[in-house]
């Protein structure tokens, strides 16, 4: 199922002798991993398609110029959402995000997921931009990151050689770097079950509604009384990769959920992150950003603001 | 004067639906047989000496049609003060600066054979801010005018300059008097419709432009001038101006990517299209005006404006486009917007290796009101006065002359601040102190501001000519046929059209076609900017229609009673029983008063029967098809009454007419992240009469979304002359979203006697005081003030903390 270039066609073979031709390269789709396999070994500069959205940008930039573009939209093992023994969920890679949100076991067992999902980008590339592909993208902003680190979610990579997986945070390496090989395709993104009774909250911070996140906050928390049990936090676009705010989480888990605590917690938030200034916005204020914001969604969640007045 | 028809009703735009069904033709849908691709090569510095340029590689590109550099090419000049070179030569100026330009037979091999185009550089160090490039020594951009003389520094030799009144004396006598800097970045006119143009010469020579203009007669001037220079004398030159998904003061001035297209269609003796990318819409095309301004306002006891003093730094960018007089159009709110007895003005242009730039909507005004009616707040608080009461006691009044001497004529703007503060409650809401907002997100304050305008609103004088015309010819069918020279950009110009023709002819809107803007057919134009489309066009459409009247109702004289005998026999056969009244139509059309009205022509004195109501289209070819036969059309060419002003003594009345108007914001602050909502706004605003509710809301809508952007969002941010976000990834425009708040809008209409069907123009009006209303409505919520646009969050934050300490 190998068809003639796409994206940058070639130019019609005509012209003066010894002319070169305009750049392309070759687009196939195939409908099997093992022929996805065959295809990668043999184009060593090939570049994996799922919707494109951010592939194609780079390209028409010029950013890449991949010898051959091997699409994964025609794979069915790469799609949809299975349920797993354990009560977990399993998402297969190349899963456009819209059809994501249509599932109620998503959006109902995986809302901190959902809502991450409802404010990725707009509704024309939500209907082609896949999970693979945000974590693959490994933007520190991509908005499915938090929620997943949250969740504890693991990603399964196959090569022809094999299978392995990995907890997402380990996948994540640094701007636009991840643990995949080469050889390996983003299979699924694996759910353990959800913990019974979490309340959950994703703010994105954006310039305006259609926008990358300047930072972005998950949090999970299981309540008893207003003793936090569990709590699950992350954040975007606030470090080289999104991040597990893995000191904040030791820090609630076991308090009774208090104004100070959550004050505490934004504080520790803040520390635990490493912004830059970019033209996007400053270091200063994305710290400040995640202090409030893990703040102001501790106090929410917890239902502190209707007991009193909200720090 | 009868009640009015058409003029006043909401009624849809006739360029609706094609453009709602994707059927209208943008420059982006046309081709012409053969046609070739065209690409140019920019500079990858910001100022450099060019040393080398090798093509050798970009021809071998299977496809290529015409390779140009300034190695093979003329040195052609073209721009506002002819400092621009078509392809640069010896040194570039910034970094979007053309190096070259390929054809080809598809885009793909244009944009390849541009890549492979090497070009060596010999860096040389530039300046980047007015401050930077205005100190001795300092690096010049140009180190010769157009004329060959050298140059001492990178001012811009353009001088706008204003004096009135005592100053010195004013100042002293001031009971308070505040000062303040206020900048405005560069903001990209944002056009859903990147530009382009296709260029093509027949076999005798003359060339026919596609373009992307709001200045299709002033192009077609610099591109004669063009074609002359290359030594093609004698050529004419068709401009066309297709389908416009935006202008915004982008089509002000003619590009250098248009003459590009037309050397490369001489060179390879095809038509060639260049039309921009989004990314070089943003990097490559020049923005808004980036401006400083210094300004200090002095008031008495009472809040009496004493004084104004206004001294603007603009930097320039590298070359000099036509939006580089923005200040010509700054002195009207400096010199007029609220009553000020003594005021100084100057304006500093000054080159740098930025981007250059070029008009935006507002044209000046926005820069400058930003910085009074901020600075307007600040001393109604210095003085102890409601910032409303403050703009009431100094509000201009009907018939004033101001110290420009611009001729006030109508004058609402009294009724736009009094309506604006009822709508925001303003008294109520504005006693005591700031509101906090309880609940989540605590630290969230809400505040109320307001601004107001005054704007060139009867067209503007700033070329040697302010004029415009139209044609109405009357086709065999009724139909009445338009051919005016400005441009439909998507403001609803042809909507206005065709109701003025419809009102002031007598036919029904449905009968009127508007061709399109081609310099073949229309009449002269000088432009569509200075908001004068609906006030110009509207105006030369009574002249004609008139003219097309008095000529119906002449022949109408012989002509009528055989085609309402003809109407009666017809009714008779449709009803035998009937018996006409006793009226002589004969003689009734001899001496009688005719009147045509929807599309029937008739007598006032006759009774009401249906055929003495001769249909328009049955008379026309009755005139027509006889011996003697007559077909019917009529041209007008208005000079509007404006003076084209001294701009360096700062006097002279711009415009026919006015435009005054009040901007209210609603906003909440969050003091912890610095985040403002803007709640609600509401625009009052004198335009004169509304001509069509429906597309005059439109104008108003897109202005305070734009202002929205002005306001909290957009800059085109660069670093040292290189353009970092030149993609809507990350210039921010508002979205749907952002607009979610109810906008109110009020229409004061005082019927302006200078304007046609009392109306005004009014196309700029909502751009301009919509960031100072939500800057005071910023200060209202938390008492800081902000002195750099946008207000984006992390500037808000950093005023919060200073105020803090
Ligand atoms: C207008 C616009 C708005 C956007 N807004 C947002 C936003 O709000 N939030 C956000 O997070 N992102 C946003 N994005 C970025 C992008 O849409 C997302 O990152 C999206 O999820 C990418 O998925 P994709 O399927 O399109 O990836 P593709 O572009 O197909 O691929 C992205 C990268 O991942 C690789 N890849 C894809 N799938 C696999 C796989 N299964 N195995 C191995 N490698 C793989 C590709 O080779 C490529 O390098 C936006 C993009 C656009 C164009």
């Amino acid at each position: 199922m190998t068809r003639a270039a796409a994206g940058v066609p070639r130019c019609a073979p005509r012209g003066k002798r010894g002319a070169v031709a305009t750049s392309g390269f070759a687009y196939h789709r195939p409908t099997t991993l093992r022929e996805a396999w065959r295809l990668l070994a043999e184009h060593p500069g090939a570049a994996l398609l799922a919707g494109g959205t951010d592939l194609l940008v780079r390209i028409r930039a010029r950013e890449l110029q991949p010898s051959a573009v091997v699409s994964l939209r025609s794979i069915p093992e790469l799609a949809g959402a299975a349920a797993e023994r354990g009560g977990g969920l399993r998402l297969g890679a190349a899963t456009p995000v819209a059809d994501l949100l249509r599932r109620a076991t998503v959006v109902r067992r995986y809302p901190l997921l959902a809502q991450a999902l409802r404010v990725m980008a707009s509704p024309q590339i939500r209907n082609v931009a896949t999970l693979g592909g945000n974590l693959c993208n490994a933007s520190p902003c991509a908005d499915t990151a938090p929620p997943l680190l949250a969740y504890e979610a693991r990603v399964e990579l196959r090569s022809a050689r094999g299978r392995r997986e990995l907890p997402l945070e380990e996948f994540f390496r640094g701007p636009g770097t991840t643990a995949r090989r080469a050889s390996e395709i983003l299979t699924a993104v694996r759910l353990p079950a959800p913990p019974p009774g979490a309340r959950v909250l994703f703010h994105k911070q954006r310039r305006v509604h259609l926008d990358l996140a300047l930072a972005s906050v998950a949090v999970l928390l299981r309540l008893q009384g207003t003793t936090c049990r569990r709590a699950r936090l992350a954040a975007g676009s606030v470090g080289p990769t999104p991040l597990r705010l893995r000191a904040v989480e030791r820090f609630l888990e076991g308090r009774i959920l208090t104004e100070e605590v959550a004050v505490e917690a934004g504080r520790l938030a803040a520390t635990a992150v490493s912004p830059i200034t970019d033209l996007r916005s400053t270091a200063d204020w994305r710290r400040r950003i995640v202090e409030v914001r893990v703040r102001r969604a501790l106090v929410e969640l917890a239902g502190l603001e209707r007991a009193g007045g909200a720090p | 004067m009868t009640a009015r028809r058409h003029i006043g009703k909401a009624t849809p735009r006739p360029d609706g639906p094609d453009k709602a069904a994707g059927r209208a033709l943008y420059i982006h849908d046309l081709a012409r047989p053969g046609m070739l691709y065209g690409k140019v090569k920019f500079s990858e510095h910001a100022h450099a000496r060019i040393r080398s340029i090798d093509t050798a590689a970009a021809e071998r590109v299977r496809g290529v049609r015409a390779v140009l550099t300034a190695r093979n090419t003329p040195e052609l000049r073209f721009g506002f003060l002819r400092d621009n070179l078509v392809l640069k030569r010896d040194k570039v100026r910034q970094f979007r600066d053309e190096v070259a330009a390929v054809a080809a037979v598809d885009p793909e091999a244009a944009a390849e054979a541009v890549d492979r185009i090497r070009v060596e550089y010999e860096p040389l160090a530039g300046v980047f801010t007015p401050e930077e490039a205005l100190r001795d020594g300092a690096p010049l951009v140009h180190e010769a005018d157009p004329q060959g003389r050298p140059r001492r520094d990178n001012r811009v030799p353009l001088r706008f300059h204003h004096e009135s009144g005592d100053l010195a004396a004013a100042e002293r006598a001031s009971r308070h008097v505040v000062e303040g800097t206020f900048s405005t970045p560069r903001i990209q006119q944002g056009c859903m419709g990147t530009a382009g143009c296709i260029a093509e010469f027949d076999r005798r020579g003359h060339l026919t432009i596609w373009a992307k203009t709001q200045i299709p007669f002033l192009a077609q001037r610099d591109f004669t001038r063009f074609l002359a220079d290359l030594g093609l004398g004698e050529r004419d030159v068709r401009v066309i101006v297709p389908t416009l998904g935006g202008a915004f003061g982008s089509g002000l001035d003619t590009h250098a990517y248009e003459y590009l297209a037309i050397l490369l269609a001489w060179k390879a003796g095809r038509a060639v299209k260049i039309v921009y990318t989004r990314e070089e819409e943003f990097a490559c095309l020049s923005p808004r005006q980036c401006t400083v301004t210094r300004i200090a306002q002095g008031c008495d006891a009472e809040g009496r404006l004493t004084f104004r003093r206004v001294d603007v730094l603009q930097d320039n960018g590298a070359y000099t486009s036509w939006g580089a007089t923005y200040p010509s159009v700054m002195m009207v709110p400096v010199t007029s917007l609220y009553r000020v007895p003594a005021v100084h003005f100057d304006a500093q242009i000054v080159y740098t290796n930025n981007t250059y730039c070029q008009a935006m909507r507002g044209y000046g005004n926005p820069e400058v009101n930003w910085a009074i009616e901020s600075n307007l707040d600040d001393l109604a608080h210095a003085a102890g006065i409601d910032p409303l009461e403050v703009r009431l006691r100094n509000c201009n009044e009907p018939g004033e002359v101001t110290p420009m001497g611009l001729k006030v004529g109508t004058c609402g703007l009294r009724e736009c601040l009094e309506r604006t503060a009822a709508r925001l409650d303003w008294p109520a809401r504005r006693a005591g102190p700031s509101k906090p907002v309880a609940g989540v997100g605590t630290g969230k304050r809400r505040g109320l501001g307001l601004a107001s305008l005054c704007h060139v609103g009867g067209s503007g004088r700033i070329y040697r000519s302010d004029a415009s015309g139209v044609v109405l010819r009357l086709d065999d069918f009724g139909f009445v046929h338009a051919h005016y020279g400005g441009v439909e950009m998507g403001q609803g110009l042809h909507s206005v059209l065709t109701l003025a023709v419809a009102e002031a002819l007598g036919v029904r809107p449905e009968k009127v076609i508007v061709g399109p803007t081609d310099t073949a057919h229309c009449p002269w134009d000088v432009g569509t900017h200075a908001s004068r489309g609906a006030f110009m066009a509207c105006t030369a459409v009574l002249r004609a229609a008139d003219e097309l009247r008095r000529r119906i109702f002449e022949l109408a004289r012989a002509a009528y009673p055989a085609e309402a005998e003809a109407a009666l026999a017809r009714h008779r056969r449709r009803d035998p029983e009937y018996r006409p009244p006793d009226f002589d139509v004969a003689e009734a059309a001899r001496s009688g008063t005719f009147e045509l009205q929807d599309g029937f022509l008739f007598l006032r004195e006759a009774p009401p029967e249906p055929w003495l109501r001769v249909e328009l289209a049955r008379f026309l070819r009755a005139v027509h098809f006889r011996e003697g036969g007559e077909m019917l059309s009529a041209e007008s060419f208005v000079d509007p009454p404006t003076q084209l002003p001294d701009f360096e003594r700062g006097f002279g009345n711009l415009s026919a007419a006015y435009a005054y108007g009040t901007q209210g914001a609603e906003v909440e602050v969050d003091e912890e992240t610095g985040e403002v909502r803007v709640l609600r706004l509401v625009a009052v605003h004198d335009v004169g009469a509304v001509l069509n509710p429906q597309t005059l809301a439109g104008q108003m809508y897109g202005a305070l979304a734009q202002g929205l952007g002005y306001a909290l969002y957009e800059e085109v941010l660069s670093e040292r002359g290189r353009i970092l976000n030149p993609d809507f990834r990350d210039y921010k425009l508002p979205t749907a979203h952002e607009l979610g708040m109810p906008i109110e809008l009020e229409f004061v209409e005082p019927d302006e006697p200078a304007g046609p069907f009392g109306a005004k123009g009014v196309g700029e009006s909502g751009l301009v005081p919509t960031a100072p209303a939500i800057a005071n409505a910023i200060h209202d919520a938390v008492g800081v003030r902000l002195y750099d646009l946008p207000l984006r969050p992390e500037r808000v934050l950093e005023a919060l903390r200073k105020r803090r300490v």
